[in-house]
């Protein structure tokens, strides 16, 4: 399969209106093993500075689109219907075999995500590459996603890096 | 607006020192509960069944699950709010029955316009000390 850097980097890989919801947060912290009860008190998050209760460091990796989604207010799909040129690129490259990876994770906080807020989710593809290592071919494919308030304000920019090794 | 407080004096931290260590043994039911809470619902993590006809030795746990745990450790040390930015790379797969350690270790310190930020490096090992994320964050201090 031939892998076109250049085709692909920028390309959408989707948008959502993600509401951050009570239940969900408190779960999730639970779920990363935190008993911090900023995560289910209020009085707490409020003496801690919040205006309500704030989400673990790691809520927008999956959980926040998986709990906080709804029909009525999504944007209009930036793929077109194509979908993610992830999932394309690593079932093309599934096709002759091998592993896909979570490689790495980066999240950048601008500002605190909290109880109550709506986020605009934003993501492209910004990096595709290759390495050999022992005998293997690694191949990465990065996306960035941006969190932004109903201001329009960065809240969490997210890059994800996706491994195939075969 | 929140105004997350920090929990860190910048001026009684130096390079070297190292954050309160956490101790998580995995079990099967955290990997279950985290793909609930998450959405993850790759059966390698979940089905054993599925796991073990993949050739896998058994279930193994979620990369993100091993983030947020050092996640916090992270917030337990600087307060919740006061992480801005935290990178990992996922160096290998996590397996229930291991007792999962963090690592924390101040790398430097400087001021931004925003405030005064402390550099970590951050490790999570099992008990025989294979490392199986490691990566780097920014935190806030007042």
């Amino acid at each position: 399969m031939a892998l076109n850097k250049e085709q692909v980097i920028g390309l959408p890989t989707g948008a959502a209106t993600v509401h951050v919801e009570r239940g969900p947060v408190s779960k999730f912290a639970q779920s990363v093993t935190d008993g911090n009860p900023i995560y289910h008190d209020l009085a707490a998050a409020r003496d801690a500075g919040f205006d309500s209760i704030p989400a673990p460091p790691t809520f927008t990796f999956s959980a926040a689109s998986h709990w906080g989604v709804f029909p009525e207010d999504q944007p209009p799909d930036p793929t077109e219907g194509r979908g993610s040129p992830m999932r394309k690129i690593m079932g093309d490259l599934m096709k002759e075999g091998g592993l896909i990876l979570h490689g790495e994770q980066e999240f950048v906080y601008h500002k605190p995500v909290q109880v109550g807020d709506t986020l605009h989710q934003e993501g492209k593809v910004v990096d595709l590459y290759s390495k050999q290592a022992k005998g293997k071919t690694m191949t990465f494919l990065v996306t960035e996603t941006v969190f932004k308030n109903d201001a329009g304000d960065p809240v969490v920019t997210a890059r994800f890096n996706l491994i195939h090794r075969k | 607006m929140a105004k997350p407080i920090a929990k860190l004096r910048y001026d009684d931290i130096s390079e070297g020192d190292e954050a309160p260590v956490l101790h998580h043994e995995l079990t099967r039911t955290d990997l279950v509960v985290y793909a609930g809470a998450s959405g993850d619902m790759n059966p390698m993590h979940t089905d054993e069944v599925a796991a073990k006809a993949a050739g896998l030795p058994s279930v193994f746990g979620h990369g993100m699950l091993s983030m947020g745990i050092l996640g916090r450790a992270l917030t337990d040390w600087a307060g919740v709010g006061n992480l801005k930015a935290f990178r990992t790379r996922f160096t290998k797969q996590t397996w229930p029955g291991e007792t999962l350690t963090t690592r924390i270790v101040v790398t430097g310190k400087g001021q931004v316009e925003e405030g005064k930020r402390v550099s970590v490096d951050l490790t999570l090992s099992n008990q025989d000390g294979e490392v199986k994320l490691d990566g780097s964050a920014i935190v806030a201090a007042a």
